[in-house]
């Protein structure tokens, strides 16, 4: 199989990876709850990845907030920073898992940017809409549909210069890019630690540049006798027990995402990207693709997005069709009726299986798929 | 032997106490609080020497590992 949907989760997982969840789950009790041998393995274990997390994004250990995945990092950041009625501005990229949890709490709304690939008009429109000073921003950093990479530090500058303060969606980009919570300032960067930083499924990430409101309470293992959550990090955004086994494995795909380099990473993803999105433009395909592009990209198939990625899985191309939980990000491009496909490449891409999929697309177009 | 105990709000404070002074080159521990020095209920302490009090002290401060309490204890409390 040729796996392109990184996008949806890295997979399979890397062999440190599944030892570490094995090691995990035959070593650790609860961290933070005794202080026997298991118990204090399992704190070890978290703290590691914790201090791992911390270097790859550049802040302290205790603002490395262990959450289920990427959106409930960002239902903590948004319930922090929004109230209802409060106009938040937004890219013209979201998943819902920043429109929903928007739409939940019932705030107002503003589109900023909407054209692919354009960080010009992207700035632009920024920052006409900061200056309706609204009370939050939320901006993808990679659109998780056409791998569009926003120019993040200059919105996180223009939301700093306003003091707005804003959340940085990390879904595509954790892993792939450089990310510094220090020098881009953002009151929250939220993320998967299943896709780019390779750790197994129901482990995500939210980094803290403020205390978040707990979204959940319970044991925390600390301030026991008292009945408000603790106000300080990580414990206020950690109630109850965490995925242990998952954090081990997290900490491991972080340990190699560091070992091989974000930027070498990226390199790699995005020249693979590149080289399929030509390769499908020869072949006659309506391919998203332009500067500043991820190792992401979108195409039109000549007949329904649905049957084509079925009939690619069955010539053993695993990708994803339809809209990608991020209507939004159709509609700004125009492919809200249609969907697209979705080719994602991730660690274990190489120019090889590039062509293999071109060759195979090639039979494809060939029946006018 | 005397020993120093630096009672910190929560495991994850106290194992980044731990990290420093190990990183100076002090031996340190981890443990449960007892239960008498935990004034908010549970907690996590880092243990050293009480010769090693003073440099504990200036490596949290330096940087910035807020302790809640210390307590210097004789043996095993």
């Amino acid at each position: 199989m040729i796996y392109l949907d990184n996008g949806a989760t890295s997979f399979p997982k890397p062999e440190p990876v599944r030892r570490a969840v094995q090691e995990a789950l035959l070593t650790c009790a609860n961290p933070g709850r005794g202080g026997y041998e298991a118990a204090m393995q399992a704190a070890e274990t978290v703290f590691l990845c914790r201090e791992r997390a911390a270097s790859l994004f550049d802040c302290r250990a205790e603002q490395v907030v262990f959450t289920l995945n990427a959106t409930h990092a960002l239902n903590m950041a948004i319930h922090t920073l929004v109230k209802p009625g409060d106009r938040v501005v937004i890219s013209g990229f979201e998943h819902n898992a920043v429109t929903r949890p928007l739409h939940g709490v019932g705030a107002d709304i503003l589109i900023a940017g909407r054209r692919l690939f354009d960080r010009e008009d992207t700035l632009f429109q920024w920052e006409k809409a900061l200056r309706t000073r609204p009370k939050a921003a939320i901006f993808t950093h990679v659109s998780n549909v056409f791998g569009y990479i926003l120019p993040t530090e200059e919105l996180s500058a223009l939301c700093r210069r306003y003091q707005i303060p804003f959340i940085i969606d990390a879904a595509q980009s954790a892993g792939m890019l450089p990310l510094s919570l220090r020098k881009l300032g953002a009151d929250f960067i939220a993320m998967p630690g299943h896709k780019g930083l390779l750790g197994p499924q129901g482990t995500g990430i939210l980094l803290c540049g403020q205390v978040p409101e707990p979204i959940l309470r319970g044991g925390t293992g600390s301030e026991s006798k008292y009945q408000e959550m603790p106000d300080y990090l990580p414990d206020r955004g950690e109630a109850g027990t965490v995925n242990v086994p998952g954090i081990a494995g997290l900490s491991a795909g972080l340990a190699l995402v560091a070992e091989t380099g974000v930027e070498r990473i990226f390199r790699r993803e995005a020249g693979e990207a590149a080289f399929c999105a030509r390769g499908l433009r020869n072949l006659g395909y309506r391919v998203f693709a332009g500067p500043f592009q991820s190792g992401t990209v979108s195409f039109l198939p000549k007949s329904d997005c649905e049957e084509a990625a079925s009939r690619l899985a069955e010539l053993g191309i695993a990708c994803r069709a339809g809209l990608h939980c991020a209507p939004l990000a159709h509609e700004s491009a125009g492919t809200l009726a249609t969907g697209t496909v979705r080719l994602s490449f991730g660690h274990t891409c190489s120019r090889q299986e590039s062509r293999e999929f071109l060759r195979r697309m090639g039979e494809f177009s060939q029946r006018k798929l | 032997m005397q020993e120093i105990f630096f009672t910190f709000r929560s495991v994850t404070y106290a194992q980044e106490g731990e990290r420093v002074l190990r990183q100076a080159g002090i031996h340190a521990y981890l443990r449960r609080t007892p239960a008498r020095m935990a004034k908010r209920g549970c907690g996590y302490t880092v243990v050293v020497r009480a010769r090693d009090e003073t440099r504990a002290k200036a490596l949290f401060d330096r940087e910035a590992v807020a302790y809640q309490n210390l307590y210097r204890m004789e043996g095993t409390p």
